[in-house]
């Protein structure tokens, strides 16, 4: 998956206009980053990296990028 | 003898709350949204003074009322809850009392959640099989509704109240109905899904029932149920497939040979991801709870209920139920389906 993929999914899941999530955005900062979107990112990393992330982990990222490094993207 | 899963009552309480009626209180979560994620409807709710007890009376009078088998059959009492009447005594024994289910029986409560089924069936199994019982009334009761803030809707879209009544009877048959079982245990996760204040713990003080709103928008105090949503969803994902695959080994099966799957009806989206990850067909995975919610260990004896009204399966189908949540606590069972009393097709 390329990063330009990844944003396009994790915008969606955010509830997003097409196109506005970049990978350098705050996680903190974006409004749809609460426990149904990370319940939604839990299960397309499962889907899409055959991956179980723990919520906790979440707390270590900080940005978009950071996220698409520990579902497993090469960012 | 063998253990048999005979017959399944269930009773709801009468007063429902619809996700209409929840989107109206919580106007940033519209119907369609609640829907999608959750598969629920309408959940129902016990009265006020309406206890776990009440409920499973109400589920067993109608097992004993459907004519599958007579009060004064019944050896032994199994009570699944976690909203027992009292710390004691034993709300079995209340029951007992209430239905005039002979004093040579025995009664117990156990304390599970989603997982409860399965270990109620595990130990009906083996009450029987070790001569102990011949006629198990295995009841599960909750009234979680009791436990939820009313500004926390992340709680409140999905539980909803009610008791299932089943028949564990002993039948003669030279191989096991029921059976075999993988559980699973890790209380590392038990902070996911906790009423922290009213055991001996932490008990209930002016503070612990003070509400605050928290991070994540919803209120609770803790006299209230919490339920961190994202980890409990990890864990399942984490531990089912495993689960699953562990039993299958056990009982010597493939995939394919399973002719049904009854998994607790948690919510909807995440029972969805789990049947793809597993790769069970749509048409084998039974779906109950539009109209019930989520009922903590009462889920899958209703799915069970509505399958066998729905599908008529033939005798000798084999059946696999999986349970998991609160603790973290788990288990899995095969079932060989012998027709449930009053059903189609028994």
């Amino acid at each position: 998956m390329t990063m330009e993929e990844f944003l396009d999914q994790f915008g969606e899941l955010l509830e997003m206009p097409a196109g506005s999530l970049r990978a350098e955005d705050e996680l903190s900062e974006l409004e749809g980053w609460n426990s149904m979107a990370m319940v939604g990112f839990i299960a397309f990393v499962d889907e899409q990296f055959e991956k179980t992330l723990s919520p906790r982990l979440f707390a270590k990222c900080s940005t978009v990028a950071d996220l698409a490094r520990l579902a497993g993207l090469n960012a | 003898m063998q253990a048999a899963l005979s017959a399944i009552e269930y009773y709801l309480p009468e007063r429902t709350i619809s996700t209409e009626g929840l989107s109206a209180e919580f106007p940033e979560w519209s119907v369609d949204k609640i829907d999608a994620k959750t598969g629920i409807r309408e959940r129902h709710i016990a009265a006020s003074g309406e206890c776990a007890s009440d409920m499973a009376v109400a589920a067993a009078r109608k097992l004993f009322e459907s004519g599958a088998c007579r009060s004064d059959q019944i050896d032994y009492i199994l009570l699944c809850t976690q909203s027992p009447d009292y710390f004691l005594p034993t709300t079995a024994c209340l029951i007992q009392d209430r239905l005039g289910i002979p004093k040579t029986a025995g009664a117990l409560d156990f304390n599970l959640g989603c997982s409860g089924y399965i270990y109620g069936l595990g130990l009906a199994q083996g009450l029987i099989a070790s001569g102990q019982a011949t006629k198990i009334l295995l009841l599960t009761a909750e009234t979680y509704s009791k436990f939820l803030n009313p500004g926390d809707r992340s709680v409140r879209t999905i539980f909803g109240d009610a008791a299932a009544a089943t028949l564990v009877s002993a039948i003669d048959s030279p191989d096991p109905l029921i059976g075999p079982f993988i559980y699973g245990t890790d209380g590392s996760g038990g902070p996911n899904l906790i009423v922290p204040a009213g055991g001996v713990r932490c008990p209930r003080t002016a503070e612990t029932g003070v509400a605050v709103e928290e991070a994540d928008g919803n209120r609770r105090s803790r006299n209230d149920l919490f339920m961190n949503g994202a980890e409990i969803f990890s864990f399942t994902i984490e531990v089912i497939p495993q689960t699953v695959d562990g039993l299958l080994r056990k009982a010597g099966l493939s995939l394919e040979d399973v002719d049904l799957f009854v998994f607790h009806q948690a919510n909807k989206y995440m029972l969805d991801h789990l049947r793809k990850r597993l790769r069970i067909p749509r048409e084998k995975f039974q779906t109950t709870m539009s109209h019930c919610g989520n009922t903590v260990s009462s889920t899958i004896p209703i799915a069970l209920k509505h399958a066998a009204v729905e599908r008529t399966p033939r005798r000798g189908s084999r059946v696999m139920l999986v349970g998991f949540g609160v603790g973290y606590s788990w288990g899995a069972a095969m079932v060989r389906w012998s027709g449930l009393y009053g059903c189609p097709g028994e």
